[in-house]
């Protein structure tokens, strides 16, 4: 399946030093590859590591030492040219004049091709704006710029070199950060529908509840006016977090999210009304005691297999018998494989909550390869959600 | 940093060039303050931290520039010409041998970052120091190719042409070089926030 590694160009991947199509070569053989992406990892951090290098100051004192010893040296710099005569030097000039003029187009054009602060944004339809000012057919959005659209406006934005993001109507987005590393996206209101075909963690949407982090996928992502989201994705994976909460959505499946509390629990999109209305109240309406009981039940009572995504993710979001009651319904529809205990997971263990969770991904939407390797980078998400239940 | 690169060589075009070749003084004192910093800093890199070493280095540099800059034939960018001789002076005054200090004793590198008080902020100070005395342990093989790609910004070929040597070779430098910053540096992913 590897036909070959991309381990070697992985520096000049990083430092956008390859054409488009062979960066979206490596970006696809990254997906599939775990090897090639550990290496990648580690390069990454090297490239930010090395970036973070100062240019030092010369001392002041360093001119008038150099004078000095460009006085005390005999032979002067113009001796060289003045055998030359005035036709040579004309000539000359008028070469590296050329070379000159060509070497700088040719550096300013490599450095806005490949390092260009901007995504290309194009309309699709209405008049779309960039800071003030309307879209005709193409624009450029900068870091810090606003793209916005209005009721009867669409556009499209080519992100860097690794997918393309849709903006719909009614909707507020701004450059955050583009590099190699990293690309970043706010979006303050409205809707985006993004494809990205990049190696996990390099694209993010943030929004006021929440951060998505795109890992080789396609999604939408919706805001509303007082910052809540709905997230849904439609291939790949993308895991939604804000303060240490993470939420990890599947294709088919869908999250939601409020300011202040982050993301709630993912849920497959064809899970009943009734279901999905009573995770929403446990998410976000702090209940407790006999309500939270009611709520539950009707969550226990209507999961089917798949719905073990959710009751995997609400173990560490309960507490006490209600975690018990989540434990024996998971263990119902799915029973814990060895080396997971009662006892362990309903304290929170991660290395069991992951055993388990590894057993139940085929019932989350198949144990195809991407998703098994993008499911392992996501080693710190057991941490993170254990973390949250110990906040809440 | 790229940009800062590509935007101090606007300013160094022909006219400077050839009215250095005349001997004309201010223009070379104008080729000289858009460079210095850079060539002042590749010395220092180069020499483990010995700002006393660097700065003679960084004089013989611009001292030999000034008299073969008859010799630059716009053959290459004006840029990379002189990259190749400042890697040329480290590395013959590092064959020399013992005219900067081992990396025992060197200078400590925070007192340059006194002198730079944008950078005072503590966690990012400390960082870079981090990377800086990490930069200076690498091999020269390896480190050159990160000064050239991150304070000057240099391009791959560009690169290759200054190291004599192929592109090949410079990204696979390049790719060991990051690896072992990685491997020096793992334990601060968290402060740089890679990938959050």
């Amino acid at each position: 399946m590897f036909a070959r590694h991309v381990s070697k160009e992985l520096s000049a991947y990083c430092n956008g030093e390859l054409s488009a199509d062979q960066s979206r070569h490596i970006a696809e053989h990254l997906l599939v590859c775990q090897q090639c992406r550990a290496e990648f990892e580690e390069i990454k951090l090297g490239v930010h590591l090395a970036g973070l290098l100062p240019t030092l100051s010369a001392p002041v004192s360093m001119w008038s030492e150099l004078e000095a010893r460009i006085d005390a040296t005999s032979a002067a710099p113009a001796a060289a040219a003045r055998p030359v005569s005035f036709w040579w030097n004309a000539r000359v000039a008028a070469v590296a004049a050329s070379l000159l003029i060509a070497v700088g187009i040719a550096v300013i054009w490599i450095y806005s091709r490949e390092s260009r602060p901007f995504w290309v944004v194009a309309k699709l339809a209405g008049a779309p704006t960039i800071g003030n000012s309307a879209i005709h057919d193409e624009g450029r959005l900068a870091l810090g710029e606003w793209l916005e659209t209005d009721a009867a406006s669409r556009a499209k934005i080519e992100v860097a070199s690794i997918g393309q993001v849709e903006i719909d109507p009614n909707t507020r987005v701004r450059l955050l950060a583009t590099k190699v590393t990293e690309h970043r996206l706010e979006l303050a209101r409205g809707r985006l529908s993004a494809y990205i075909w990049a190696p996990p963690r390099l694209f993010f949407v943030d929004t006021p509840s929440a951060v998505a982090a795109d890992l080789g996928c396609a999604y939408t992502l919706e805001v509303d006016d007082v910052g809540a989201g709905l997230l849904r994705v439609t291939s790949g994976w993308v895991a939604l977090q804000l303060h240490g909460r993470e939420s990890m959505v599947p294709a088919g499946a869908a999250c939601a999210t409020r300011p202040v509390v982050g993301p709630g629990t993912p849920y497959f999109e064809d899970a009943s009304a009734s279901f999905r209305e009573a995770l929403t109240r446990v998410d976000f309406d702090s209940l407790q005691g006999k309500e939270l009981d009611a709520v539950l039940e009707i969550i226990l009572l209507q999961a089917r297999q798949r719905d073990t995504l959710t009751l995997w993710h609400l173990l560490a979001r309960v507490e006490g018998t209600a975690r018990e009651r989540v434990y024996d319904r998971l263990n119902v529809l799915a029973p814990q494989p060895q080396g997971v205990t009662r006892e362990g997971i309903l304290q929170l263990n991660e290395q069991m909550l992951q055993l388990w969770k590894d057993n139940l991904e085929k019932s989350w939407g198949g144990p195809g390869v991407l998703k098994k390797t993008w499911l392992k980078m996501w080693t710190g998400a057991v941490g993170k959600v254990k973390g949250i239940q110990e906040k809440r | 940093m790229e940009q800062r690169a590509v935007m101090s060589e606007t300013k160094i075009d022909e006219r400077v060039i050839d009215a250095c070749r005349q001997g004309d003084r201010e223009a070379f004192r104008l080729l000289f303050e858009t460079y210095k910093d850079r060539v002042f800093s590749i010395a220092v890199y180069s020499f483990n931290g010995d700002e006393s070493a660097a700065s003679d280095v960084a004089q013989q540099v611009f001292l030999k520039l000034m008299t073969s800059i008859g010799q630059f034939r716009g053959e290459s960018a004006f840029a990379t010409w002189l990259y190749r001789m400042v890697v040329n002076a480290c590395l013959d005054e590092r064959r020399k041998g013992k005219r900067f200090l081992s990396y025992g004793e060197l200078t400590p590198m925070s007192r340059i970052e006194d002198r730079r008080p944008q950078e005072k902020q503590f966690a990012r100070a400390e960082l870079a120091e981090s990377v800086k005395t990490a930069i200076a342990q690498l091999s020269p093989k390896l480190r050159m190719p990160i000064l050239l790609k991150y304070m000057e910004g240099l391009s791959y070929q560009d690169m290759a042409t200054v190291l004599e040597c192929s592109q090949g070779t410079v990204a696979s430098r390049l790719n060991r070089g990051h690896k072992e910053l990685a491997k020096r540096l793992g334990h601060l992913k968290g402060q740089i926030g890679v990938g959050e």
